[in-house]
């Protein structure tokens, strides 16, 4: 009804120019603290996006307010040229926004293969459905196992998701993530934690996912944020201080001294 | 329900076409095996169980069974902790005696099996009504609002007499409706009947909403609410849906208690009710689908016998709670399946010595304890019947010390043997699901 099936980018949309995340002058008050500072920052659809910053810079505040967990102090969200900074976290979602969490946050004591499918029931229309019978769903079903067969859990999928690895969990987190079908993807820093092995196989998935679709990702691992991003943008203390391709980032003095100093070493 | 249960797979490959036609017809009714076997049950029990005694007790674990699995429906499935469920329970009692008055003041042609309808109308109306305010929130605040709930209901009752008439309530009479088929509900084993009828029709449909979209994302919002807003759901619809349909069952339940016992005062609404119907779905087992229909069974069955027998049986409800809060936390059923496992691993055996040598300081812990807990009212609130009283045909006085001194030592003698037994029983866990783990019957 409201909400269109959530299908990898709108032609339209994208050929008339129409960013598919617009943030403009959005602000973010807890208290006397400013933690997000007059961010503005446009990503059209089809780009990857990497947020870089240093701790505390806000990032995972930028992405609690572009996804409805919290609401804005002032400035404007739009997705594919619509306001969504009003609307609860889930009406978003419903407008093809979806995210992952830094920390991971899955449906523990369901299996794997429920919690990969709760995250596709409502695109496939099925709602609050309490007539039919889930299993019924071919649609559904077809889903599930093809997101599980992209994250390589379809083994392990009648376990409870509390009991996998740490790295299979992230897996996971990414796969409820991506099971709507939503275009917007936000990853919070999808490789925290990860080995270096675990990580490039997660970067492969990242990478087959975002394809035809829009993605922002927070990462700390640069080598990840260089090889995955079309362009990169920069916060600092809540304000982004440059935006460009990996390479315009690495021969900026500003972001050389506020951020990457410190890490290239 | 359980959690696993799900797989994607078609169902077992279409009976190869050389089958004979019986063993076809085998096929397509096994996976209905348990379904039949439970109507079955419903069915044959007043026939093994013919005393009156038996037959009021049956009828009270249907009720009870439908009362606890709506209960579970907030507790086990959508992760909610509701201390009012009698309010909707006590409601679809309240309307169901007076829609029974009605049809019989008005002389319409209702016939007495459709009567729970009304409780069940009753209950879903007044908890979309109150679910509205209290599924807002989750948690203790939604505990909190159930608990404020219940306490506004249960005060109107005494208030409000015209309807719940006070103390002494509203009394109907079930055999002046219709009669159909003769029946009109005089006997008793009449009165089982409808009621398992319902009980069956009421565990089947909740059954059924636990395997729909709608069932499974109360699971999602139990396990984590706010990721549920991630994937498109407003959690708090996804808790007012449960409770809305868990308001109605319970009415349903409430209805059967007013036509059994053709009655329904302010007491149906007390906490003891609500806290009853928690113990036994926790007791029962709250993950399981299964769960709440044992803790059901289980207590209404030590309810009926343990109040003939003691006056302090509540004492051994608390005692038994506790009980299973600590030691088995997935109640009756999370027992059950931890055995299952073990058993299909084909190492059940294994745990056969361990058990068997905590008999002894089972036994001990329990008699000194039953011991002293039956002493203990004798010195204060049944003082004045005075202090002699038997037990296993010995007489004995509870206020000199020579009973309480062999109590004493049994319990702690008994407690001290357990410590010692409940490490071998958990050395034998470790082994059997180290196997069981290795069979990959276990994660």
């Amino acid at each position: 009804m409201t909400t269109p099936p959530a299908s990898p980018i709108d032609p339209s949309a994208a050929a008339r120019g129409v960013p598919a995340l617009d943030i403009r002058g959005l602000r973010k008050r807890f208290g006397p603290a400013e933690i997000i500072r007059g961010v503005d920052l446009a990503i059209p659809s089809g780009e990857r996006h990497a947020l870089i910053g240093p701790n505390g810079a806000g990032k995972s505040t930028l992405f609690n307010l572009i996804s409805g967990l919290i609401a804005p102090s002032a400035g404007e969200v739009w997705l594919h040229g619509a306001v969504i900074s009003a609307l609860p976290a889930y009406q978003i979602n419903r407008r093809g926004l979806s995210r992952s969490f830094q920390v991971t946050n899955i449906f523990r004591r369901m299996s794997v293969w429920e919690n990969v499918r709760c995250a596709v029931l409502w695109a496939k229309g099925e709602r609050y459905a309490f007539w039919r019978e889930i299993d019924g769903n071919d649609d559904v079903t077809a889903r599930t196992h093809q997101v599980l067969t992209d994250i390589n859990l379809l083994a392990r999928k009648d376990i409870p998701a509390g009991v996998l690895t740490y790295a299979e969990q992230r897996a996971l987190e990414i796969g409820i993530t991506m099971a709507g079908g939503c275009n917007v993807i936000l990853l919070d820093e999808p490789t925290a934690g990860m080995s270096r092995a675990e990580t490039e196989r997660a970067v492969e998935l990242i990478r087959r996912i975002s394809e035809r679709r829009t993605l922002l990702i927070v990462e700390h691992d640069m080598s990840v944020v260089f090889g995955l991003a079309d362009r990169i943008s920069v916060l600092v203390y809540g304000e982004i201080i440059a935006t460009g391709t990996p390479a315009d980032i690495r021969g900026n003095a500003k972001v050389k001294e506020a951020y990457l100093g410190e890490e290239a070493h | 329900m359980n959690d696993r249960v799900t797989t994607s797979a078609p169902a077992a490959a279409p009976a190869a076409a050389t089958t004979r036609a019986g063993a076809g017809a085998l096929d397509r009714i096994a996976p209905y095996a348990g379904w039949i076997a439970f109507a079955l049950a419903l069915v044959l029990l007043p026939l093994v169980f013919r005393s009156g005694t038996a037959l009021t007790m049956m009828s009270l674990m249907g009720i009870n069974i439908i009362f606890s699995l709506s209960y579970n429906m907030l507790l086990g499935q959508t992760g909610m902790l509701s201390f009012g469920h009698a309010v909707y329970f006590g409601l679809g009692a309240y309307f169901t005696v007076h829609a029974i008055n009605a049809a019989i003041a008005s002389g319409l042609p209702i016939p007495l099996f459709l009567m729970p309808l009304v409780g069940a109308l009753g209950g879903l109306g007044f908890a979309m009504l109150f679910g509205w305010v209290s599924t807002k929130r989750s948690g203790t605040a939604f505990a909190m609002i159930s608990l404020g709930l219940a306490e506004l209901v249960g005060s109107s009752s005494l208030i409000l007499r015209s309807f719940f008439g006070g103390e002494e309530g509203v009394s109907t009479n079930r055999t002046k409706l219709l009669h159909v088929l003769g029946w009109n509900f005089g006997p008793q084993i009449q009165v089982y009947y409808l009621i398992a009828i319902w009980c069956f029709i009421c565990v089947v449909l909740m059954y059924a909403l636990t395997r729909t979209p709608f069932g499974r994302m109360c699971n999602a919002v139990r396990d984590n609410p706010e990721r549920v807003q991630f994937i498109g759901y407003n959690p708090q619809v996804v808790r007012y849906v449960p409770f809305s349909l868990s308001g109605l069952f319970a009415g349903i339940a409430g209805a059967l208690s007013a036509v059994n016992f053709e009655f329904a005062n302010a007491a149906i609404f007390s906490a003891v009710q609500s806290g009853n119907v928690l113990l036994a779905t926790f007791i029962g087992g709250a993950g399981h689908f299964i769960g709440p229909i044992l803790g059901a069974v289980l207590l209404t069955y030590l309810q009926n016998m343990l109040s003939d027998i003691t006056d302090v049986w509540q004492l051994y409800f608390g005692l038994m709670f506790i009980a299973v809060v600590m030691y088995a936390p997935g109640g009756l059923a999370g027992l059950i399946m931890m055995h299952r496992t073990i058993w299909r691993a084909g190492v059940l055996w294994r745990l056969g010595p361990a058990y068997a040598l905590m008999v002894v300081p089972v036994a001990l812990v329990g008699g000194g304890m039953v011991l002293i807990i039956e002493m203990s009212p004798h010195l204060s609130v049944k003082e004045a019947e005075g202090s002699v009283m038997s037990m296993a045909g010995i007489h004995f006085d509870a206020r000199s010390w020579q009973p309480w001194a062999p109590a004493l030592v049994t319990l702690f003698v008994g407690a001290a043997w357990w410590r010692r037994g409940w490490r071998r029983v958990g050395g034998a866990w470790d082994s059997a699901q180290r196997i069981a783990r290795e069979k990959g019957l276990l994660v």
